[in-house]
């Protein structure tokens, strides 16, 4: 045996192993966290991804169909990135930089514009508000779901780790439940395997915030009979920002 | 990058054009799945479109930010199939491994010819265990069936290899 000499040791192994790809769904969903949670691990990994990453480049390229595109671009968020203030800032700082260099030889119309109602420049824009993160796990501490609520749009995804057709007679349901009264309301129906984006309404998104839980049912098939959840919770998770 | 971040959509359609066949190229050899591959795209360019920001040049290649995106997103995919997910080796997606495309000595020549070099150097078996892992983004355990090799021993040529990596790409 050539290879032989030390084995990396934790956690640089595990930042090598998640860079690479070989960890399980609950392995990687677990490193995931650690990232946000732990800057030197995060560091490692992305030292990682910078060493493996042209290794990617030797992977052949295959056109995707036209229709990709078009699907792109419809799902792209309307607000998101704010592209319209973004421009408007652009033009009011161009405009106060040639106001300035104006400023002078313009006494006069400085008077004229004195005797107007001040201009009002938009206030720059905020920074985003942070997405939150939640892992929905067992009781025995096993990450089922992970999901991520992003203020900005307004959407919650989700994405199960349950391997499909593991229980084809139930489904899974997703509860939000705010701190505030306990009362879980009903997100819909989340399939194994699978990432879905859902959309809040105004009154659920004011639910969606830091420490409000979010709790997965297992349920017959179209879901709870009844206004909460009727069956056994699968895992539950709080919202936080990682 | 900047522009994406600024919200210019059509800085996205022309990041895009540059590189779709790419990224769908690495989510196909990890799902070999034409559909899925798509619908992964498809969230790739979404998710760079929201997180251009948080792009820096300073720690990453655009290339390298965007594939690691695509790489995470289809093995996530992957993954959702069960911890065996492709196990088996499909016949037909096997391309010829060790051997670098025009594409990649024109792309990043330097730094993926010391990737080369050093990976070249390993052992072959571990050299192929590390390819295989990195392209189809399989579990330890599938890639274990795949090599008819016991677990343990595929981990630790793998972790033995990476170390041999590192070491080699930053003497």
């Amino acid at each position: 045996m050539s290879d032989t000499g030390p084995e990396m040791v934790e956690p640089e192994a595990l930042a090598a192993e998640h860079a690479l790809g070989v960890l399980t769904a609950p392995e990687r969903a677990a490193a995931e966290r650690r990232m946000a949670s732990d800057a030197s691990f995060a560091q490692a990994v992305d030292a990682w991804r910078v060493r493996l990453g042209p290794l990617a480049s030797e992977v052949p390229a295959v056109a995707p169909s036209d229709e990709v595109w078009p699907r792109i671009e419809r799902a792209l968020p309307v607000n998101d990135n704010n592209p319209q203030l973004a421009r408007r800032l652009a033009f009011w700082r161009g405009a106060t930089v040639g106001a300035m260099g104006l400023a002078a030889a313009s006494l006069m119309v400085a008077v004229y514009l004195g005797s107007r109602p001040p201009v009002v420049i938009p206030a720059p824009a905020t920074a985003a508000p942070p997405m939150l993160n939640a892992s929905l796990s067992t009781e025995g501490g096993q990450a089922l779901f992970v999901a991520s609520y992003d203020p900005q749009r307004q959407a919650l995804i989700i994405t199960s780790l349950v391997p499909p057709g593991t229980d084809p007679l139930h489904v899974h349901q997703l509860w939000l439940i705010p701190p505030e009264d306990g009362v879980p309301r009903s997100l819909g129906m989340v399939e194994p395997g699978t990432a879905k984006t859902m959309p809040l309404d105004a009154s659920l998104s004011q639910m969606a915030h830091e420490g409000s839980q979010l709790a997965v049912s297992v349920e017959p098939l179209g879901g709870s009979p009844q206004a909460g959840p009727s069956g056994p919770v699968a895992a539950v998770g709080a919202l936080g920002e990682i | 990058m900047a522009q994406v971040a600024a919200g210019d959509r059509e800085a996205l359609r022309q990041l895009y054009q540059a590189t779709s066949s790419k990224l769908f190229g690495v989510c196909l050899r990890i799902l070999s799945d034409k559909d899925e591959s798509e619908d992964v795209l498809q969230e790739v360019y979404v998710t760079i479109w929201r997180r251009a920001d948080r792009f820096d040049a300073s720690r990453a290649s655009v290339m390298t930010w965007i594939s690691t995106i695509a790489r995470n997103r289809a093995i996530d995919r992957l993954r959702a199939r069960g911890p065996l997910a492709r196990a088996e080796q499909i016949d037909e997606m096997e391309i010829a491994d060790g051997a670098p495309s025009a594409t990649a000595l024109l792309e990043s020549a330097e730094r993926a010819g010391a990737l080369q070099q050093c990976l070249s150097e390993l052992d072959e078996r571990t050299e192929k265990a590390i390819r295989t892992a990195f392209f189809e983004g399989v579990t330890y355990e599938a890639l274990a069936q795949r090599l008819d090799t016991p677990l343990g021993t595929v981990k630790s040529w793998i972790r033995r290899g990476l170390m041999k990596l590192k070491g080699c790409l930053e003497p």
